[in-house]
């Protein structure tokens, strides 16, 4: 009777892991793009948190808009002072769910539907990602389009031609399980 | 198996299937949220020139940003010949700045008007943080030297045109950003020249106190203003403390700084000691300064 009890309780640890199982990963890259008459902007961004319920069919994403590393120092002290505000509005986070459940085999395409938010301003997106599982990690990456105007970011008139309407967003996630406390 | 055995293993598989979905009730942004790591955050961008109008700021640029900068101070003479277009006088001052690390710089430049080389060493020691634990204000070290063989401009030195006039000015720079929008910093400073006044009266090594703030009005322009206060001036010559407002205006890589000043020349020990007019709309005592810095970066990251 014991003995079944403890096989039990080791089953439901077992089990309570397979069964909530959520995905972590902490070096997460987003990359946007800028293309615009005047001059091109890339930032890049190693240090994404995103996390993944396989179980719930849910994911995050949260980045600190700090960490985005631009090509000239100036351009970071701007879009971080003069742009994206990051003193009020510090990090720029997703928050949705995979539209279709996870199959085992090879790399799939999935839409996610969410909602982002940049600047304090929050907008439903729909973004196609391919995710791919090798051994007990997934790795997911796709690009999406956001417009600037819609997130409330001010370029001055005398600037809109060095900054692109629409930018363009890429990223790429490993994620690896994550371990509950 | 008895009964009793068999409700109490469905009781256990009843709770293997509900726990993940009662311990799970956090939000995974939370959840993200504890998982950023607890470094110090040091604020950015106390104020966006390295100059805050008249004197130095606690900024300093990136490594290896290479700053190009003309200054303009124009004026109009009170008396004499005054019918020139736009304004009677100007003195400019060209200059070069270069950021050896991010916390420490280097410049040069000369003024045409008082014939004023000068050139300084600039170091950051203390960053302010935005984390609660840290540092409350940014520090800097600044010192600077001038050298001029001119002795007319303010008629200090002796008239000996074949000695070279050497000033040091030695000042900290202490800024706090309370808010997004506004900055302060105070900055005592200590001024010693190699050849004294030729009047004996006058001091040697001056000191004082300087004030200055910003108020961002909009993602790029600010106002600015700043005063100097010498606790010790000059008693041959009677001086006024410089002060200055303006507008600075960023753009892109180009930096704007228009002003209303009584300060006349570019130099620290000049300037700050040695204005001879008070800050008020007078021909000769109203000057409008126009600094334009063009930011260019010598090294970029690799992405």
């Amino acid at each position: 009777m014991n003995k079944l009890r403890l096989l039990l309780l080791l089953l439901f640890l077992k089990l309570g892991t397979v069964f909530g199982q959520q995905f972590i990963a902490r070096q997460g890259q987003v990359t946007f793009f800028s293309y615009a008459t005047v001059e091109d902007i890339e930032a890049k961004n190693n240090q994404v948190l995103s996390i993944l319920d396989f179980d719930k069919k849910e994911i995050a994403a949260s980045m600190l808009m700090r960490a985005f590393v631009f090509k000239k120092n100036l351009m970071h002290e701007h879009f971080n002072e003069s742009y994206i505000e990051s003193d009020l509005y510090p990090k720029a986070t997703f928050e949705g769910f995979l539209l279709e459940g996870l199959e085992n085999a090879g790399p799939q395409v999935q839409f996610i539907k969410g909602k982002v938010t940049i600047h304090g301003i929050t907008k439903e997106i729909e973004i196609k990602t391919t995710i791919q599982k090798t051994n007990d990690r997934y790795t997911m990456s796709g690009e999406f389009n956001l417009t600037v105007k819609d997130f409330n970011i001010k370029i001055p008139p005398i600037l809109s031609n060095n900054i692109a309407k629409v930018v363009l967003v890429k990223f790429n996630f490993q994620y690896e399980p994550y371990e509950n406390e | 198996m008895s009964l009793m055995k068999m409700n109490k293993i469905v009781y256990i598989l009843a709770a293997i299937a509900f726990f993940p979905f009662t311990s799970k009730g956090q939000n995974l942004l939370d959840k993200l949220n504890n998982e950023f790591p607890d470094k110090p955050i040091y604020e950015m961008a106390t104020f966006k020139t390295t100059r805050l109008g008249l004197g130095h700021s606690v900024e300093t640029r990136k490594k290896g940003a290479l700053e190009i900068s003309w200054y303009n101070r124009y004026w109009n003479r009170p008396y004499g010949e005054t019918q020139f277009f736009l304004a009677d006088e100007v003195n400019m001052r060209f200059g070069l700045d270069y950021a050896l690390s991010n916390n420490f710089a280097i410049g040069v430049g000369y003024s045409t008007w008082d014939e004023v080389t000068d050139g300084y060493l600039k170091y950051k020691f203390l960053k302010q943080t935005k984390n609660k634990k840290g540092n409350i204000v940014s520090m800097v070290a600044l010192q600077t030297l001038s050298m001029t063989k001119n002795d007319i401009s303010t008629g200090l030195y002796g008239g000996n045109p074949d000695v070279t006039n050497y000033s040091f000015t030695t000042q900290l720079l202490i800024a706090r950003k309370f808010n997004p929008k506004f900055s302060a910093q105070i900055s005592p400073f200590f001024i010693s020249r190699s050849n004294g006044s030729m009047n004996v009266e006058d001091p040697k090594n001056q000191y004082g106190l300087g004030f200055g703030a910003r108020y961002k009005v909009g993602g790029h322009v600010s106002i600015v203003s700043e005063y100097f206060s010498v606790f010790n001036p000059l008693k041959s010559v009677k001086t006024y403390n410089p002060f200055m407002i303006g507008v600075n205006w960023e753009l892109s890589h180009l930096m704007l700084q228009f002003q209303m000043t009584n300060a006349r020349t570019f130099a620290e020990d000049s300037f700050i000691t040695q204005t001879a007019n008070n800050f008020n709309f007078h021909d000769g005592n109203f000057h409008f300064g126009f600094n334009a810095t063009f930011v260019l970066h010598t090294n970029k990251n690799k992405l």
